[in-house]
C-alpha cells in the first residue's frame, strides 16, 4: 500500500477516537437497551414471582395463548393474510388477486375462530387489552389523520395571527401528559357536576358515567350487547359488537386533543412542501377541487401521512402515562391496552416472568405491525 | 385589507379559533379549578368558560401552598428539577460525542452500530421494564438518583437528531481544523457544537419535557419520597381517596408551570422544529 505512514496512524487514531466517542453512549444502550431485550426472554421462560423459581420453558407462553392448537390458528390466520396480500399486489393476471380476496377471506375466517379460541383456553385479560389496543388504535390514528389534515389546510399559507395559531395547537402536546390527563380526569369525572355531564345537562340529557363506564359506546348508543354462553363463538364476538367501552372512548377523546395539533402542524409542513406549479397546472386543466385534493395534494403529503400513521400507530402500542392517570380501577380494565395490563401484572401482581413473556407478544406485534406498514405504505408514498 | 379577502379569510378564521378554544378549554379549567373552595369545585360549575359561574368567588392562592407543603409537591418538583438536569446533561455529553461520530469520523462497523444503536429506539419501554428493574435492583439503585437518571443517560433518537445536523457542518471546516491540530473533542466543542445550537436547544427542550413527564420508571424504582418525581406526586395525590378538586389541579398546573414557561420564552424554535422534523419522544 502506498499510504504515507503519517496518514495511515491518522487513520488508525481517527477510527480510535469514533470508537471512544461513541463508547459512553454504546455502554448506556447496551445495558439499558439491547441487554434487556435478551435478559427479557430469559425471564420469561421462568416461573419468576419477584423472585427466580422453577424453568418452565415455553410454559408462560403456553398460558397467553391456550395450547399449541391457538397459537398454531393464530399462526396460519397470519401465514394466510401474508399469502392473500402478496397476490392481491400482483397486477396480472387478474385471476390472482380473486385468489388473493379468497385468501384474506380465509385468514379472517381463521381468525374467527382463533381468538375465541385463546379466550376460552388462554388468557383472556390479555386478549382483552388487545381489544382494547386495536380499538384505541382505530379510535384515535384515523381521526387524528383527518382533523390534522383539515386544520393543516386551515392553518397553511400566510395570514396575520397563524404564529399564535401554532403556538396554542402545538401546547396540549407539549405538555406533560400526566397533568393534563389529570384535568381530563375531572373534565370526564361520573359526578353529576363534572364538566361532560353539565355539557350534557345543557341539551337536556342524563348525566353519564364517562370514565367509570365499562359498557361499549355501540352498547349504550343502540343496544346490542354481550350475547351467547360464555366462551362461545358468539359470546366472543359480541362483546367486540359492543364497540369501545365509554371509559376507554374518553381516553381517546384525550388523545385526539393531544394530537391533533400536532398532526396539523406536521401536515402543514407537508402542503408548504407542495409546489405551486402542480396547482396552477391543475387549475389551467379546469380541474375540479375535489380533483386536486385526490390527484394531487394528497399524494403529495403522502410523506407526512405515512410518518403519522406509523408514529400512531406504535404510539398507541406504547402508551401508558395518560391511560395511568385516566383509568378507573371500577371499570375493570375496559380501558387497559396491553402496555397497561402487561405493567400492572408485574406491577401489582409480581408475576416477572409471565408479564415478560407478555411483553415479548406484544414486541413481535409492534415489530410485525412496523414491518408490515413500511411493507404496504412504502408503495402507496409518493417521495417527490 | 380588502373585503374580498376577508370574506375569504372568514371561515379560516372560524376554524382556527374554534380549535384554538377546544386546546385551551382545560388549561383554562385547570386555572380557575385552582382557585376554588372545595364548596365551589361543587356549586360553581356553568360548563361556559365566559360565564362568572365558571369561575371562583374569591381566588384562593393558598391551594398552591396547601399542595406545594402539606402534600409535598414542592419536594417532588426540586426532584424531578435535579432528575431533568443530570439526564440532560448526560444526554447531552453522551449524544454529541456519539453523533460526531457518526457524522464526522470514519471507523469500521460505523453504520452497522448506527442501525443498532436505533434498534433500541423501536423497542416499546414496557419490554425493558423488567429486565431493567431487575438490574437496576441488584445493583441496589433502587430510590437512588442513578436509578432514576442511568438508563436515560444516551438516547439513539437524539444521537440520530444531532447527527443529521452535525452531517451539515461542511467537512471542510473540519479538516482545516484537523491540520491546524485540533483534537476531534476540540472540533466537537469549538466548531460544531456552536454551529448546530438551534438543534441541541431543541434536542434539550425534547430532554427536559420528557424526563418531566417520565411516569412508568419512577413507579416502578421509586418506593419512598426521598426522589419521588413530580409525576408520580401527582398521581397518588389524584388515587389517594379524599384528594379535593382544587388541590389536583392546583398540582397539575405546578407540574406544567416550568414546561410551559420555557415553551413561552422559546415558542418560536420549538415550533419551528417540532412541525419541521416532527419528533418528540
Amino acid at each position: 500500500m502506498l499510504i504515507p505512514r503519517s496518514l495511515r496512524s491518522s487513520r488508525v487514531l481517527e477510527a480510535l477516537s469514533g470508537y471512544l466517542f461513541i463508547l459512553p453512549a454504546a455502554v448506556v444502550l447496551g445495558m439499558f437497551g439491547l441487554f434487556p431485550l435478551l435478559f427479557n426472554v430469559y425471564i420469561s421462560l421462568f416461573n419468576w414471582r419477584i423472585r427466580r423459581s422453577a424453568f418452565v420453558g415455553l410454559g408462560n407462553y403456553n398460558e397467553i395463548f391456550g395450547g399449541l392448537l391457538p397459537f398454531l390458528c393464530l399462526l396460519l390466520c397470519l401465514l394466510l393474510a401474508m399469502v392473500g396480500l402478496r397476490l392481491l399486489a400482483r397486477e396480472k393476471p387478474s385471476g390472482l388477486r380473486g385468489l388473493g380476496l379468497f385468501f384474506e377471506f380465509l385468514a379472517l375466517a381463521a381468525l374467527g375462530v382463533a381468538l375465541p379460541l385463546v379466550a376460552a383456553r388462554g388468557d383472556r385479560d390479555l386478549l382483552n387489552a388487545f381489544r382494547v389496543t386495536v380499538w384505541y388504535t382505530l379510535g384515535t390514528v384515523p381521526i387524528q389523520l383527518v382533523l390534522g389534515f383539515a386544520l393543516a389546510a386551515a392553518i397553511h399559507g400566510k395570514f396575520k395571527g397563524r404564529e399564535a395559531f401554532r403556538v396554542v395547537m402545538l401546547l396540549p402536546y407539549i405538555v406533560p401528559a400526566v397533568a393534563t390527563a389529570a384535568v381530563f380526569e375531572r373534565l370526564f369525572s361520573l359526578q353529576s357536576e363534572s364538566w361532560a355531564n353539565q355539557v350534557l345537562a345543557c341539551f337536556g340529557l342524563r348525566p353519564l358515567q364517562w370514565l367509570r363506564e365499562y359498557k361499549g359506546v355501540f352498547q349504550l348508543i343502540f343496544g346490542f350487547g354481550p350475547a351467547g354462553k360464555p366462551g362461545g363463538l358468539l359470546a366472543y364476538w359480541s362483546s367486540w359488537a359492543a364497540g369501545p367501552s365509554l371509559s376507554l372512548t374518553t381516553i381517546m377523546i384525550y388523545n385526539v386533543w393531544v394530537y391533533v395539533g400536532y398532526y396539523a402542524l406536521i401536515f402543514a409542513n407537508g402542503l408548504a412542501a407542495i409546489p405551486l406549479q402542480y396547482y396552477e397546472v391543475a387549475a389551467l386543466d379546469g380541474a375540479s377541487p375535489l380533483t386536486v385534493l385526490r390527484k394531487v395534494t394528497l399524494p403529495l403529503v403522502s410523506p407526512s401521512t405515512y410518518f403519522l400513521a406509523v408514529l400512531g400507530v406504535i404510539g398507541t402500542f406504547k402508551s401508558f402515562n395518560s391511560i395511568y392517570v385516566l383509568r378507573d380501577p371500577a371499570a375493570g380494565g375496559a380501558s387497559d391496552p396491553m402496555s397497561v395490563s402487561i405493567f400492572f401484572q408485574f406491577f401489582r401482581g409480581g408475576r416477572f416472568g409471565y408479564a415478560a413473556a407478555q411483553a415479548m407478544v406484544l414486541l413481535a406485534m409492534v415489530v410485525g405491525l412496523t414491518l408490515w406498514q413500511r411493507r404496504v405504505m412504502e408503495k402507496q408514498v409518493y417521495y417527490g | 385589507m380588502d373585503r374580498a379577502r376577508k370574506r375569504r379569510l372568514a371561515p379560516r378564521y372560524i376554524v382556527l379559533s374554534a380549535a384554538a378554544a377546544i386546546c385551551l378549554l382545560p388549561f383554562v379549567f385547570m386555572i380557575s379549578n385552582s382557585l376554588k373552595t372545595y364548596a365551589e369545585t361543587v356549586t360553581r360549575v356553568s360548563p361556559d368558560p365566559f360565564s362568572p359561574s365558571f369561575w371562583p368567588s374569591l381566588p384562593q392562592w393558598s391551594n398552591f401552598a396547601e399542595v406545594w407543603r402539606g402534600d409535598e409537591l414542592g419536594r417532588y418538583f426540586l426532584n424531578s428539577l435535579i432528575i431533568s438536569l443530570v439526564t440532560l446533561c448526560g444526554t447531552l455529553t453522551t449524544s454529541c460525542l456519539a453523533a460526531y461520530a457518526f457524522a464526522k469520523l470514519r471507523f469500521p462497523g460505523r453504520e452497522a452500530v448506527f442501525s443498532v444503536f436505533l434498534l433500541t429506539f423501536m423497542v416499546p419501554e414496557t419490554v425493558t421494564l423488567i429486565p431493567n428493574f431487575l438490574v437496576v435492583s441488584a445493583l441496589g439503585w433502587t430510590d437512588r438518583l442513578a436509578g432514576l437518571t442511568l438508563p436515560f443517560l444516551a438516547s439513539a433518537f437524539y444521537i440520530f437528531l444531532l447527527r443529521q445536523f452535525f452531517k451539515q457542518v461542511p467537512d471542510s471546516l473540519v479538516e482545516s481544523a484537523r491540520l491546524d491540530g485540533a483534537s476531534n473533542l476540540r472540533i466537537l466543542v469549538s466548531i460544531v457544537v456552536p454551529l448546530s445550537r438551534a438543534a441541541i436547544f431543541t434536542v434539550a427542550f425534547l430532554d427536559i419535557a420528557f424526563s418531566w413527564n417520565s411516569l412508568q420508571w419512577p413507579l416502578v424504582v421509586v418506593q419512598t419520597p426521598r426522589w419521588r418525581p413530580i409525576t408520580v406526586g401527582l398521581t397518588r395525590l389524584i388515587s389517594e381517596a379524599g384528594a379535593q378538586m382544587q388541590l389536583r389541579m392546583a398540582g397539575a398546573l405546578i407540574a406544567i408551570a416550568p414546561v410551559v414557561l420555557v415553551y413561552i420564552v422559546a415558542q418560536r424554535q420549538i415550533v419551528e422544529t417540532v412541525s419541521g422534523s416532527g419528533l418528540k419522544e
